[in-house]
């Protein structure tokens, strides 16, 4: 941002750098081991007195001079150019720091090329010690020459004391010199024997054309003995991130780094099939392939040692779009544009959106980014994204997968940037959020007799928000099915809580029977969770209709795991279906009173907000194959799992086989974090500063989707999800630092770049585990009184399971949720498909919507009305919030 | 725009910048000998071959085994003052060279082009017959477009007012055309080269053993002829240049600045002294006063540049550091390597012909 950039946006600077680069080092390393092996042939040619051997080391010289001065020279010059055209920044930064260690550099390219031209001009007219002298010192300035710019190639990637200090000395000899030296050395000599192989196929005669390619071979074998072990000391020497970069971190290394291991044997083998005796056709043909094979080497070499100090060209202090580590909080706080000088646009607004988009993008993105080229082209990584996603992967760059810079600038700039790749380059027209006029389903409130009618049953879902997946044969996060809790209550001046002498029984809409018409789930059963049920039989043996069992600890029936989707049979999208809960005297089998609930069942998951791909089902709900497969693959990709190639194989994974969960009592592998602070703790990288908008991205909570599942009076009171769980941020390092606690190391990559909202700092967050640490609602409503203004629930979480809301009881046994409603839907709720769908039981009891008993209705159990508040504090007075 | 907003901010320098400075005023005056060498004899003989396209001559045949040598050191010798030159206007240079990318960066491939076509001129001089014209007039092209490439850098680096063409539709390609000096001093850098050429022929009976040279007074006439003439020419374009000047700038030279209008005007005494020496035909003089006159022009050259940049740079106001010890390094290594080159050369030219 210091200086323009070269707006090459099709091929890239840095394919430019890497093709000049690699053609320059090939040749530029030879020139140092090819004038060693001139001074060592023509020594042996005197030797052995062979004019045959002398001559060819002439015309070998000849070779070698035309390909080093003129392509190897020139090339050196063109690297200058070419990285001071796509990196002014760094180049200037090499060029003032170690502009006596150019210039001396300079001085020993002087030498050479005088050498050089006295060595080949002369050779057969100067006496032989001389001559030879000539020729060593031609080797001792080209070797000079690789002291000198290895001690600055070495510094880009590791700066070592430079960083503290900024002395030349540290910069020079910094950690991997020596290691870089030898290595080179090692490869120059190497290359020496690959070239000479070039020269000695072309030997008319076979005698010595024999001998002289077998004393290349030697000069190829020799060195590679030695190579592996230069490479181990390099790359070990290379401290922290870069080897982890080289050992797998970064995607785009992983070939690189391959075809550098594989040719090292290869190259060695080649060197010794060049010794045997074959026709000089297939030796000839072999000496340019082994070449190949050695620019090859070489040119991965090259690049992973480039491209593992990613995200920084110099590395801990310039990052790879030439923005100064030191300068990053700034230009975050004041703005990119603010502190770019090469920008026509200083301020952001509504009509050069698009522009400035570009503009940052051209700065921060093309320095490693190609538009359509060959090298990390930007479309087909940004393919899937709409803005949303875009700008969450912007917001999340270079915390997880730091191999890249993060976003610098605002996250007005930011979603500027998100607009250009997005509007612009991909010319995706602007996503609308929908607002679907969602069909509101008719409802018969079960008859209720206060008068008559002598019991009450009361039915609710464990969960009031419940999202399961439904593309099982890609993966399950969690299994269709909901359960639903009954009691049943004997009216009278001392009410009773009936738990023997019935039977209660559930039954599922009509429409929604056969839920294996709609989901994969039974078809990968027995993949996923190990056994098979019959279709449409949920997996704790519940079919869609059945009988309820007595749950002691909770004083209450339940129906775990009814099999249910939110698609019914004609096509209709319906997270809330009705189920009918009966209870019968077991005697007579009569029915005494029934009642129904809402069980909801939501698909709307948001992934595809970020991994592409649509809806599933008529663009409501679902998740597609192509979200799933991508978010497959991301994992794959930083989790080095194989998920996608094993769904693919037939053989789909369920998360919490390796990912604990505490909501189905699975174990997971214990070293993993548990499912919830992985997937709150990777996705908090990608969403921060945000507010509900982060969890309506991912859960079916959004006031304008299909779910809204967020309906209960909390919702209608101005509440949101942040209230009581915190920020994204705060709720992920909530969970991830309770798996830190228990020893999980996993936990910091993704904690490391999080910052607390609601706390002032990390340490001040209470660490907690997922479904059992969660908000009380006794924080904000202390002894059951009403919260006082701008109450939060977070940080203070239950103690245990048993004082969660949706577990816990009265001392009767009442349980909280049995009269004010399921998690997320506490009564008043007003539910999307049917104002009252989610209050049918205050209005078939009580004929308004309120908890039950509420407004002083004792009489809706009591029969009569009561005076003390035997349920809980503060219970007997009228509503505060009436719902018109 | 303002222009001063698009300056970047330079890096902090080692050294004082005298030193710099002066490394880079004397390494470019070497790099120009040897540039005007290897364009000026070029040119020569390309007009050579034109004249008689399937004719040998030896002194053709001199000039193009000594091209490849002169390529080396002119490519050798620019690294040294470019180095040098982006010490102290990294970020003039840097942001010029962008501008123009891809001329700059074509400087390379053509320069390969040009090297192995003298490489061609200088192994298959016999046998190329008149195939001589089209490699020696490749790589002459090639010097002369490279020539143009760098004097639009060394031009647009030195006017921000122009970078504001970035902001245009020419990513890259962006030459600095309007600069009405930038004809002018390109033809002054390229007619100083035909001079040179012409000198450097003319050195050449004193340079080889005379026993090798049978046309020995034709060379001397012949390179002093392009000399005093291409000399002569310089004289004009040098004032065109001076003219083209900004009126601010101009001035200086004209009686304004001390300084400027005193070093302008030995400067032209030296062409005109070198001129006479020229059409004299004294050879030796002609290159003492030449040589005089190449470094006054390229002082005056650097004090352009100031005159340029004044208003918004000047190299004094760079960070300094204060690191002497690679400096010293530089310093040692380069007596060191002198002093061995010199050897080296004493053992070459003691098996009878020098390089």
């Amino acid at each position: 941002m210091n200086y323009p950039i070269w707006h090459i946006p099709s091929v890239g600077g840095g394919l430019l750098i890497a093709i000049i680069s690699i053609l320059h080092v090939y040749v530029a390393h030879f020139a140092i081991g090819g004038g060693l092996f001139l001074v060592i042939t023509e020594m042996k040619g005197y030797r052995e007195n062979s004019q045959d051997i002398i001559d060819y080391t002439k015309r070998h010289a000849k070779f070698f001079l035309l390909l080093t001065m003129v392509f190897g020279s020139i090339t050196g010059v063109g690297i200058w150019f070419i990285i001071s055209l796509v990196h002014p920044s760094a180049t200037s930064i090499l060029i003032h720091n170690f502009v006596f260690g150019w210039a001396t550099e300079w001085v020993f390219f002087v030498g050479e090329i005088v050498s050089l031209f006295i060595y080949f001009y002369t050779f057969d007219r100067m006496d032989r010690k001389n001559h030879l002298l000539i020729g060593w010192l031609y080797f001792i300035f080209a070797w000079l020459s690789l002291f000198i710019i290895n001690g600055i190639v070495t510094f880009m990637l590791t700066p070592g004391d430079w960083l503290l200090t900024g002395d030349f000395w540290d910069g020079f000899f910094n950690p991997t010199f020596w290691p870089s030296l030898f290595f080179r050395t090692s490869l120059a000599l190497m290359l020496a024997g690959l070239f000479g192989f070039l020269t000695s196929t072309a030997i008319k005669e076979r005698g010595l054309r024999e001998t002289m390619i077998r004393y290349c071979a030697r000069w190829l074998i020799l060195p590679m003995l030695i190579l592996p072990l230069m490479a181990y000391w390099y790359l070990s020497w290379i401290s922290g991130l870069p080897q982890g970069m080289i050992k797998g971190r970064s995607p785009e290394l992983i070939p690189f780094v391959k075809t550098f291991i594989w040719l090292m044997p290869i190259l060695f083998l080649g060197g010794i099939v060049m010794a045997i005796r074959m026709p000089s056709a297939i030796k000839r043909s072999l000496a340019f392939l082994l070449l190949i094979g050695g620019l090859l080497y070489m040119g991965s070499f090259e690049w992973i040692r480039e491209a593992s100090r990613r995200p920084y060209i110099i590395y801990d202090y310039m990052y790879s779009n030439a923005v100064l580590k030191s300068q990053m909080d700034e230009i975050n706080e004041k703005g990119f544009l603010r502190k770019a000088k090469w920008v026509k646009t200083k301020i952001i607004d509504h009509e050069n959106f698009m522009a400035v988009g570009e503009e940052i993008f051209n700065l921060q993105c093309l320095s490693c980014h190609t538009v359509g080229g060959f090298v990390n082209d930007i479309l087909p990584r940004t393919a899937k994204f709409a803005h949303f996603g875009m700008d969450a992967m912007l917001n999340g760059l270079g915390k997880i997968n730091d191999y890249m810079p993060p976003f610098m600038g605002t996250v007005k700039e930011r979603e500027a940037v998100a607009s250009y790749i997005v509007n612009g380059l991909h010319k995706k027209p602007d996503m609308k959020r929908l607002f679907p006029p969602l069909k509101q389903l008719a409802l018969e409130i079960p008859p209720f007799d206060e008068n008559t009618d002598k019991y009450i049953l009361l039915a609710w879902s464990d969960l009031g928000i419940r999202f399961i997946s439904d593309n099982d044969s890609y993966f399950n996060i969690s299994p269709p099915g909901n359960t639903i809790f009954a009691q049943l209550i004997k009216r009278g001046e001392t009410p009773q809580l009936v738990t023997e002498g019935i039977d209660l029984s559930y039954k599922v809409e009509t429409g929604f029977e056969r839920p294996s018409r709609h989901v994969d789930f039974w078809k990968f059963v027995n993949v996923l969770f190990g056994r098979s049920i019959e279709n449409d039989v949920g997996l704790n043996g519940n079919a869609p209709a059945g009988k309820m069992t007595f749950k002691k600890d909770f004083n209450s029936f339940e129906a775990a795991a009814i099999p249910i989707v939110p698609y019914r049979d004609d096509q209709l999208y319906n997270p809330y279906p009705l189920v009918t809960i009966e209870a019968r005297d077991k005697e007579s089998g009569k029915i005494i009173v029934s009642t129904m609930c809402v069980a909801p069942i939501s698909t709307e998951m948001g992934c595809k907000n970020c991994h592409g791909g649509r809806w599933r089902f008529k663009d409501m709900g679902g998740l597609d194959a192509e979200t799933a497969m991508d978010l497959l693959g991301v994992h794959d990709r930083m989790s080095k799992t194989q998920l996608l190639e094993s769904a693919k194989a037939g053989s789909p994974k369920r998360c919490q086989s390796c990912h604990s969960d505490q909501i189905y009592n699975v174990q997971g592998k214990p070293e993993l974090l548990n499912l919830s602070a992985s997937m709150h703790g990777f996705h908090a990288n990608y969403m921060t500063g945000r507010g509900a908008d982060a969890c309506e991205a991912c859960h079916p909570v959004s006031s304008t989707g299909f779910t809204r599942g967020f309906r209960g009076i909390h919702a209608r009171m101005g509440l949101t999800c942040v209230t009581c769980h915190g920020t994204l941020e705060d709720h992920a390092l909530s969970l991830l630092l309770k798996e830190y606690k228990d020893g999980k190391e996993g936990a910091m990559k993704l904690m490391r770049h999080l910052k607390p909202r609601l706390a002032p700092k990390k340490e001040e967050i209470q660490p907690r585990s997922p479904w059992v640490n969660e908000p009380d609602c006794l924080t904000c409503h202390i002894e059951f009184r009403p919260p006082l203004n701008n109450a939060s629930g977070f940080n203070r979480w239950t103690k245990n399971k048993k004082d969660l809301y949706r577990l816990r009881s009265d001392e009767m046994g009442i349980l909280c949720t049995a009269c004010h409603g399921s998690t997320h839907a506490l009564y008043p709720a007003v539910n999307p498909y049917g104002k009252n769908r989610d209050n049918l039981q205050p209005d078939q009891y009580q004929k308004m919507p309120y908890p039950l008993g509420s407004n002083k209705n004792c009489k809706v159990c009591h029969t009569i009305d009561m005076a003390d508040e035997m349920h809980h504090p503060n219970s007997l007075r009228m509503v505060r919030t009436m719902k018109e | 725009m303002d222009p001063s907003h698009l300056i970047p901010f330079p890096d902090p320098i080692p050294v004082p910048w005298v030193w710099v400075e002066f490394l880079l005023l004397l390494t470019f005056v070497i790099h120009l000998l040897f540039m005007n060498t290897m364009i000026g004899t070029g040119i020569i003989a390309f007009v050579y071959h034109i004249r008689r396209p399937r004719a040998i001559s030896p002194l053709t045949e001199d000039i193009s085994k000594m091209i490849p040598y002169a390529i080396a050191f002119t490519v050798n010798m620019g690294v040294a003052p470019l180095l040098f030159l982006q010490v102290l206007y990294g970020h003039f240079i840097y942001v010029s060279s962008v501008l123009m990318a891809v001329y700059w960066i074509s400087i390379i491939v053509l320069l390969i082009l040009a090297y192995y076509s003298a490489y061609i001129y200088d192994f298959r001089y016999e046998a190329l017959g008149s195939f001589r014209l089209f490699f020696i007039g490749l790589s002459v092209a090639i010097f002369l477009l490279i020539g143009f490439f760098i004097t639009n850098n060394m031009t647009l680096m030195i006017k921000p007012e122009a970078w504001g063409a970035y902001f245009g539709p020419d990513h890259g390609r962006i030459l600095n055309l309007s600069d009405p000096t930038l004809w002018p001093r390109y033809l002054h850098f390229m007619t100083a080269s035909v001079a040179l050429g012409g000198l450097f022929i003319a050195m050449m009976p004193r340079l080889k053993r005379p026993r090798d040279l049978k046309d020995r007074d034709d060379r001397i006439t012949l390179g002093m002829r392009w000399f005093s003439y291409a000399t002569l020419a310089q004289i004009a374009i040098g004032l065109w240049f001076l003219m083209a000047l900004p009126p601010h700038l101009k001035m200086r030279f004209m009686g304004g600045d001390f300084f400027y209008s005193g070093v302008f005007v030995v400067g032209i005494a030296g062409a005109v002294v070198s001129l006479i020496f020229g059409f004299k035909q004294r050879v030796v003089p002609a290159a003492i006063s030449v040589i005089g006159t190449i470094i006054l022009m390229v002082i005056i050259r650097d004090l352009v540049r100031w005159g340029y940049l004044n208003r918004y740079f000047t190299p004094s106001s760079l960070k300094l550091i204060h690191q002497y010890s690679p400096f010293i390094l530089f310093v040692c290594s380069l007596v060191i390597v002198l002093v061995v080159i010199g050897y080296m050369l004493r053992l070459a030219s003691r098996i009878g012909k020098g390089v």
